[in-house]
């Protein structure tokens, strides 16, 4: 139980250039307190997120991952969330197939301007995948092995 | 119509289009090198033409070919191989006016391995296999055996909703009545669904223990017509090449997200597959995920926008914060 | 002469693998992972016995694996440090081996213990031993009496076995197996009908194997036609690229090197190859087997020009899994039947 209450998840996010990433820095220069859970990925739109990115944090053993984009209708380049949405859809609903529990894929619109929203997002996510408890969906004998013998 | 007759009719539309030049290959089934097996002809030489074959056994999915075979094509083609076209179409890996389309009404391919599992004889110990619509006679040692053709078709054979080809320029027949399996079809998806996440989990992850990474179930699918697949990117490296089961089973994952909206549950990947993986109960989720949330079936109209390249200003939204 | 043979009956198989099991890894044909395999005995199933033809994944697995650890490395203050798996390799017994894959274990000793001795691959070929079954029901797309073999072939094996009904006729083939036998508490000794009953299971056999290939001057005639680029197109028109046929080829040996890297530490790692694959020859800037056709060519002259022009052998033992397994029935025996004489 001791190792269940210090275990802290970790969440790559892979935020959008133009509004999730500025949203993030505006939680930052505004103070807004947020977890330190999160490792950001700028990407220059959440429409560059291949459901590849969210599967190769998830085998490297990171407990969930966070796509963050411009809201409907207010993509830099026009349609690029919107593919987005399509491509997270379904990555959710078939990896929940596979036995992925779905939390571990989220997703959300942060303006440049929601700093606040943008802590709010990561303070829920965290605590969501604090529930879901650690990946070892992935986990691998050979290195849990290496690592115990090494030491 | 007999399966002879189409014969004839197919082999003389060939015939006409090698010789009249519309197109520069035939693309089509002969009979194969073992028992009850058919095998793709490509060719361009109008005295191959007679070896084309028509029959209960012409699993392969031709349209895999089409990426590849330079020129114009003349190709035959069922309901599922069909709409694979038209998906290449509409990702515009093949113009339509390259292709002449000879459709075949299909119903529905034997599965040799049930028919295996059921007569406990490997197929190449069968004397022989004959269908007459909806009841299939095997003859092991002289001896004749009735089976419902329900229960030796291709699982994705039952649950076909258009054995018809969508798309065709001839079509070789009349539309044959499918033999109904739906609920047959879907079984090892509901199995699973019935399974808790961690089992779903232990299960591919046993089954994808034993992948020797082959990439059949990858280059005979005409919806993975990439030139350069993921696997093989080095910077970064996606996927270690070692067939380890978690890269094994995240590279088939993604080839299925990748292929959304264009796998038309043709079958093919898992019938590749020398190691027996079931590959049809990823593909075949994807394919009612694709429905369900945007319902969207792969390859029914060439002008439209193939799946991930097209949204709807209002869509499920309902799982983003 | 028949005195020198022994024989088991059947019902002892399970006994005897038991018997076995105490010195050895005992490996029997399974179906238990989803595919049949050399998997290992698990001390009570003798199904095997009823079903078995031959494995889908080759015995080769045993000696060359799918995948294999090279050496492990670590970083401390000090530096690398370097850690080699264990090579003595471990005593394994591989029961039921049909003699096509023992004929080409055979061919990869060529390879691998050449003037390079393969540590990874000749540890493991050193401590292992081949119980040789003959086969009594080939599948058709078997070739192995093309090649000089036949189903029931005991050139490679320690011991051989050979079905005469309710019993198993077995043969020391070398010191080995002689050993062995000599040990088998529940063997008894053959007499001249269980010889003669395993010299007509052997012509059986034999005349089972109906698939032929004609051998004669191929490597030849495929130097002749190694620039024939119709032919060869025309051949490889409908392959796929997929590695089915080379993975599982029992004289497939290429395998691909791999540093897999954690922070500090990393592992270095061979895995099977396929030439079949585009990136198999890929370079920086070129590649010189792009094309399909020149993939299949090398697949096709690497068994039946290369190896015997380096080895005198040809690198196939007429299995048939290529034939067998392939999703587009690309067939090996067409190919070499059509090879034009002269280009």
């Amino acid at each position: 139980m001791k190792q269940d209450l210090e275990w802290e998840p970790r969440l790559v996010g892979f935020l959008c250039k133009w509004c999730s990433y500025a949203g993030a820095d505006l939680a930052g220069t505004s103070r807004k307190k947020y977890p330190a859970n999160i490792r950001v990925i700028r990407v220059p739109c959440s429409g560059r997120v291949d459901p590849l990115f969210i599967l190769k944090a998830l085998r490297l053993g990171f407990d969930g991952v966070l796509v963050s984009g411009c809201h409907p209708g207010d993509c830099h380049y026009q349609t690029g969330n919107y593919y987005a949405r399509r491509r997270i859809a379904i990555t959710k609903k078939f990896l929940e197939y596979i036995g992925i529990d779905p939390e571990r894929i989220q997703a959300s619109w942060v303006s440049a301007s929601e700093g606040g929203k943008f802590a709010e997002v990561v303070t829920a996510v965290a605590k969501g995948l604090k529930e879901v408890g650690p990946n070892k969906l992935f986990a691998d004998e050979r290195r849990e092995h290496r690592t115990k013998t090494t030491k | 119509m007999k399966d002879g007759n189409i014969e004839q009719k197919l082999q003389s539309e060939a015939k006409a289009l090698l010789e009249s030049g519309k197109v520069d290959y035939i693309i089509g089934f002969e009979a194969g090198s073992l028992k009850f097996t058919t095998t793709p002809l490509i060719t361009n030489n109008i005295a191959d033409i007679d070896r084309l074959v028509i029959n209960p056994f012409i699993v392969n999915n031709l349209s895999v070919y089409l990426t590849e075979v330079k020129g114009r094509v003349g190709i035959v083609v069922k309901g599922c191989d069909s709409r694979s076209i038209v998906t290449l179409i509409q990702d515009k890996q093949v113009a339509r006016e390259d292709v002449v389309i000879l459709g075949v009404p299909c119903p529905g391919i034997i599965d040799l391995s049930k028919v295996e599992r059921l007569v406990g004889k490997d197929r190449d110990e069968l004397d022989d296999i004959t269908r007459d619509g909806d009841r299939v006679v095997i003859t092991v040692d002289g001896n004749e055996t009735e089976f419902p053709t329900a229960e030796v078709l291709f699982d994705n054979c039952l649950g076909c909703e258009f054995p018809t080809p969508k798309e065709y320029d001839v079509l070789l027949d009349e539309f044959s009545p499918l033999v109904a399996g739906k609920a047959a079809s879907q079984e090892s998806l509901e199995k699973l669904k019935g399974m808790t996440p961690e089992q779903r989990w232990e299960f591919w992850k046993n089954e994808f223990s034993r992948c020797i990474r082959c990439y059949a179930c990858r280059n005979i699918c005409p919806a993975c017509f990439c030139e350069r697949c993921f696997v093989e990117e080095s910077e970064p490296q996606w996927i270690s090449p070692v067939p380890r089961w978690q890269d094994n089973l995240m590279f088939q994952i993604i080839r299925n997200i990748h292929v959304a909206g264009r796998c038309t549950d043709c079958g093919e990947c898992e019938r590749a597959c020398p190691v027996n993986i079931p590959l049809r109960s990823l593909t075949k989720e994807m394919y009612d995920i694709v429905d369900d949330l945007f319902g969207f079936k792969a390859g029914m109209d060439k002008e439209a926008a193939p799946l991930l390249t097209a949204y709807a200003l209002e869509e499920a939204e309902d799982f983003i914060r | 002469m028949a005195s020198s043979n022994k024989k088991i009956n059947k019902k002892d198989i399970g006994k005897l693998l038991n018997e076995w099991s105490q010195e050895f890894t005992v490996f029997v044909p399974s179906r238990e992972t989803g595919t049949a395999t050399m998997a290992k005995w698990d001390g009570k199933d003798t199904s095997f016995l009823d079903w078995y033809r031959n494995t889908v994944v080759s015995p080769k697995a045993n000696i060359l694996p799918p995948m294999e650890e090279m050496f492990h490395f670590q970083k401390d203050k000090e530096g690398y440090h370097i850690e080699l798996p264990p090579l003595d390799g471990h005593k394994q017994l591989i029961f039921g081996i049909r003699p096509c894959d023992a004929n080409a274990l055979a061919i990869l000793d060529m390879t691998f213990n050449d003037s390079y001795e393969d540590p990874y691959y000749l540890s493991k070929r050193n401590n292992t031993i081949l119980i040789g079954l003959g086969c009594t029901n080939p599948y058709d797309s078997c070739f192995c009496t093309s090649l000089g073999s036949s189903p029931t072939d005991a050139t490679n094996v320690d011991l051989m076995l050979t079905d005469i009904g309710d019993e198993f006729l077995i043969e020391a083939i070398t010191d080995k197996g002689k050993e062995l036998m000599a040990n088998i508490s529940l063997a008894e000794e053959a007499t001249e009908a269980d010889e003669a009953k395993a010299k007509e299971a052997r012509e059986a056999a034999y005349n089972k194997v109906t698939r032929q290939l004609d051998i004669k001057n191929i490597d030849e005639k495929l130097l002749a036609s190694f620039d024939n680029q119709d032919y060869w197109e025309k051949i490889a028109a409908k392959c796929i690229s997929c590695g089915i046929c080379t993975l599982l080829c029992p004289t497939c040996y290429c395998f691909d090197i791999n540093d897999e890297l954690l922070k500090g530490q990393g592992a270095r790692f061979r895995s099977l190859d396929s030439c079949s694959f585009p990136v198999y020859t890929k370079m920086p800037m070129e590649n010189p087997r792009l094309e399909k056709w020149r993939r299949v060519r090398n697949k096709v002259c690497h068994k039946y020009e290369f190896y015997p022009m380096n080895f005198d052998v040809i690198a196939c033992t007429g299995c048939g899994r290529c034939i067998r397994l392939c999703p587009v029935n690309w067939d090996i025996t067409q190919t070499l039947d059509i090879v034009p004489a002269k280009a």
